[in-house]
């Protein structure tokens, strides 16, 4: 299986999404921002159109469009304080919006259907450049940013008192979601992306660890729902996308049990 | 320390004001704590004072170079975030660009919370939580402490503890106190000037004046 070039491929993207997706997705569900992660999985729809309509890289298209709608969300975050649920509607309707109509325009060349569910074939040479590239900044930049990111979910106005600038921060995180989306897409698809950044982590968090042990608990079923989801696709010949959805749900729920299960057997001991 | 002049705040920027005419000043070394019925604008003003909010109208001036904050028990505590103490307070001592980590043995071992270094912060009774938060706010050795309802949810014991060592910061170590207070006994007993908010405007008074101008009257008298 791995002797083909296009599994190499898949395999090495996997492996980066994996890190990737995870290390982003905790600082989204811890707090409790999943749903901008899922409004901007869809965003990135219209920006792989119209990277297809103008024959440009749709990974390139996603991350630029993705990360202004993320900048967007932000902006609009001050508008909107008491109806913050609207914000995401207006970007949900106004990315979903755009790549409707460039789609149903005909104008495409290709075939955006990939996107939508995930595939092993269409991992390019050069979408692993791009990809590695925003997989490596991202990374880097969660590094330097971690001690202020981890306040700013924990308790954002101590993170002011401390001199974080929050506000600046958060368009940097919206950035490196939106690189997130975008090393994803091909991979796991729009529409199950989400799941991807936060199903991990909601399996880590059933540890109830400390936030350093989570996030990497967070890399590790992350790593083996994507694997598994990659591998298994492959010989059951259906999306990869999906399926390795299916597979971190499993996950979860396997850790939901055993825990339950752990706790019942040391309560029966005492 | 703290200098309010004709201070005004609306959340609309125009009237109705939440606080209106406010004019107080706090000194270095007081312990000041602010009394007033529910929605009366005592966390608006302590924004104000942090400031998270700018004035409408008027001024707030705050000299000090570093400020600790005890936030009333933040719902990320209770929601079961997964941060350890330790981790909490190493995130925060990094954020002070501190670079020594023995601040965070020294500021556990003043709330005598040394033994607690490891345990997640939802795992933590309500009095252990607002000690825990206190050793945060103590971090980098702040001249100013304000503190938001720091004995709510906190058990008869805890609430104890928790004023003896605010009142000891302030005494012994010459922190300035300001704290936005339900508890009318701690509030009575412990501070040294008492700000009392009521119909959007406030008035510092001694806790004796405090108990004769505004228990009394109401019958309250218990409490005091």
């Amino acid at each position: 299986m791995l002797s083909y070039s296009f599994m190499q491929n898949a395999l090495f993207v996997s492996v980066l999404i994996s890190i990737l997706c995870p290390c982003i997705g905790i600082f989204l569900v811890l707090r409790r921002y999943s749903m901008i992660g899922d409004t901007l999985s869809h965003a990135s729809l219209a920006g792989i159109t119209i990277g297809l309509l103008y024959n440009q890289s749709p990974v390139l298209g996603a991350f630029l469009f993705t990360s202004l709608c993320g900048g967007l969300i932000e902006f609009l975050r001050g508008y909107f304080r008491k109806n913050a649920d609207l914000i995401l509607s207006i970007v949900l309707a106004l990315s979903v919006g755009t790549a409707i109509t460039v789609i149903s325009s005909g104008k495409l060349r290709a075939n955006a259907d990939s996107f939508l569910f995930g595939s092993i074939l269409t991992v390019t040479r050069s979408d692993m450049i791009l990809i590695s590239i925003l997989s490596a900044v991202s990374v880097l930049t969660l590094i330097l940013l971690y001690h202020q990111l981890v306040y700013i979910a924990y308790d954002e106005e101590a993170a002011r008192i401390a001199g974080v600038k929050v506000r600046i921060i958060n368009y940097i995180f919206s950035v490196l979601v939106a690189s997130a989306i975008a090393a994803s897409i091909r991979i796991t698809g729009v529409l199950v992306l989400s799941s991807m950044i936060a199903l991990p982590v909601a399996t880590a968090l059933q540890l109830e660890r400390g936030f350093r042990p989570t996030l990497i608990f967070s890399v590790v079923f992350s790593f083996i729902d994507i694997l598994t989801g990659l591998f298994v696709s492959y010989y059951l010949n259906v999306a990869p996308g999906g399926f390795t959805a299916l597979v971190s749900v499993a996950v979860l729920a396997a850790v939901m049990i055993g825990k339950k299960v752990y706790s019942g057997f040391r309560a029966a001991m005492v | 320390m703290i200098q309010a002049e004709n201070l005004a705040f609306s959340y609309t920027g125009s009237p109705p004001f939440v606080l209106d005419g406010i004019r107080f000043a706090v000194e270095d070394g007081d312990y000041v704590s602010i009394l007033g019925d529910n929605g009366c604008g005592k966390s608006t003003l302590v924004k104000l004072i942090l400031r998270f909010l700018r004035p409408t109208r008027g001024s707030i001036e705050v000299k000090t170079k570093r400020i600790g904050y005890v936030p009333q028990r933040s719902d990320a505590a209770a929601s079961g975030f997964p941060i350890t103490v330790h981790e909490m307070l190493d995130s925060y001592r990094r954020l002070l660009k501190l670079r020594d980590k023995s601040v965070i043995e020294e500021s556990l071992n003043r709330v005598g919370l040394s033994g607690c270094s490891g345990a997640l912060m939802g795992t933590l009774s309500g009095g252990q939580s607002q000690k825990a938060l206190i050793a945060r706010a103590l971090m980098g050795d702040p001249e100013l402490l304000i503190l938001d309802e720091p004995s709510a949810g906190v058990d008869q014991d805890s609430q104890r503890e928790i004023y003896g060592l605010i009142k000891a910061l302030n005494a012994v170590r010459g922190i300035t106190v300001v704290s936005v207070e339900h508890n009318l006994e701690a509030a009575v007993a412990n501070s040294t000037l008492i700000y009392h908010l009521s119909g959007g405007s406030g008035h510092m008074c001694t806790p004796r004046q405090y108990v004769s101008e505004y228990l009394k009257p109401k019958g309250d008298e218990d409490h005091a």
